[in-house]
């Protein structure tokens, strides 16, 4: 499906990188090396010179933490959406929050993409997006209140639950009036699941692939890839590079990321061995 | 009048064999103005790769002449370089001048044996002295940019 996120388009067959920038003091990969707007901005720059199609900004780690106010939320993104605007027209903006309020205020900075992590927690986040000229990813996280953790969750069926939430998230963001084009599904791994929910998710993901929305994945050295190979953070890229094969294989479209070009190669060789996309330059045996 | 044209029959110009980027642009380009040269009656002399070389380049040009014409499909040696597909021969050098300078001359003069062991693509170019005279080449291409050697050459007699 063709994806026309916010003032931007792309073909049906495009992959997408979109790059992580936090502006936190606390999130659990950078621990506040963005945390200062104008670190957050290089930051920007810098995927922006890797090639990174989407930054996705958030003001609020994942992670239960000291409470974070809507007024405080807005402030930490809401000028820095505006000024990576300015600078980046092309550049996909998204930004990573669940409150409608704030969707509304950077939507009215230049903002292009909702990247609703917490599955459609407040439910006026679509009514932002679709007022806003935004676009919205659907995410599934089992119902779990915002910033908790998993504690015991079980499914009949993981796959068949993400499914079920993010494409109900997606026609309530229809009805909403966010265009079809406009509306991404994220089976958001590591959210409301255990590690072993996050590996099926993977396996299988395919299935949500199926559903015809276009799917984005959030591996970026997450849980499940330490849990899986007994890593700490900081040393989990070959394990997510390994996920996000698996992923472009059953046809990803958007990879939420911390390392741009690692993803991207990745993403690009197996989009070649899927046939999706030729080979950059091929003269071996063909003189 | 008779028109020749001669293209090597890499491969890299067919469009199923199409990567992002052309790594033959400037082999391709001269491909394919020397194939619209040639008139509507067209003759391929061209092994079994060699005839989709041509059919490729004669489904993407118009032929608006008269002159009977020939489409032929051969290069030199592969064993230009240590890099190239037969590894470096130093007879190479040698051998693709001699033909080159041959062709250049309109009279074609191929050591069938020697090409053989030099990875040359010589059958449809040793058919060539069956046209007669040809008289003396126009040399579009004259390069061997993967240790291959490629000519375009364009005869009318």
């Amino acid at each position: 499906m063709t994806l026309r996120l916010g003032r931007h388009t792309f073909d049906d067959d495009a992959t997408l990188m979109m790059a992580i920038v936090n502006r936190t003091p606390d999130s659990f990969y950078d621990q506040g090396a963005t945390w200062a707007e104008d670190k957050a901005f290089e930051r920007v720059a810098l995927v922006v010179g890797q090639g990174a199609e989407i930054v996705d900004i958030g003001g609020i780690k994942a992670a239960p933490g000291v409470e974070i106010s809507e007024a405080e939320e807005r402030s930490r993104v809401v000028d820095l959406v505006a000024r990576v605007r300015a600078a980046y027209p092309s550049l996909v903006i998204s930004v990573d929050t669940w409150r409608a309020s704030v969707g509304a205020a950077v939507c009215a900075a230049g903002a292009d993409l909702l990247n609703d992590a917490w599955g459609g927690a407040d439910p006026e986040l679509v009514d932002a997006a679709a007022e806003g000229g935004a676009a919205i990813v659907c995410t599934h996280t089992g119902g779990v209140t915002p910033r908790t953790r998993p504690y015991r969750i079980e499914y009949d069926d993981v796959v068949a639950a993400a499914i079920a939430d993010t494409t109900a998230y997606a026609s309530r963001a229809l009805d909403a009036g966010v265009p079809r084009e406009s509306i991404v599904i994220d089976p958001a791994h590591d959210f409301g699941k255990n590690t072993f929910h996050s590996l099926e998710l993977t396996h299988r993901l395919g299935e949500m692939v199926d559903t015809g929305w276009p799917v984005l994945v959030s591996l970026s050295n997450k849980d499940f890839v330490g849990e899986t190979l007994d890593l700490p953070v900081g040393s989990r890229l070959v394990g997510t590079l390994a996920a996000t094969a698996v992923c472009a294989l059953a046809g990803a479209r958007i990879y939420r990321v911390h390392e741009v070009v690692e993803t991207r190669q990745t993403v690009d060789m197996v989009s070649s061995i899927a046939g999706r996309r030729p080979p950059c330059r091929a003269i071996r045996g063909l003189q | 009048m008779t028109r020749v044209v001669l293209v090597p029959g890499t491969l890299a110009l067919l469009p199923e064999y199409a990567g992002l980027e052309d790594p033959v642009a400037d082999l391709r380009a001269a491909c394919l103005e020397a194939a619209a040269w040639l008139g509507r009656s067209i003759t391929v002399l061209a092994d079994e790769q060699g005839v989709r070389i041509a059919e490729y380049l004669l489904d993407r040009t118009d032929h608006m002449h008269e002159e009977e014409s020939y489409l032929v499909v051969g290069n030199g040696s592969a064993c230009r370089t240590e890099k190239a597909p037969g590894h470096l021969d130093e007879r190479s050098h040698a051998f693709d001048e001699a033909l080159g300078a041959s062709l250049r001359g309109g009279r074609p003069e191929v050591d069938a044996d020697l090409a053989r062991q030099l990875w040359a693509s010589v059958g449809a170019i040793a058919q060539l002295r069956d046209l007669g005279e040809l008289g003396p080449a126009q040399v579009a291409y004259d390069d061997d940019p993967f240790g291959v050697q490629y000519w375009v050459m364009r005869w009318e007699s």
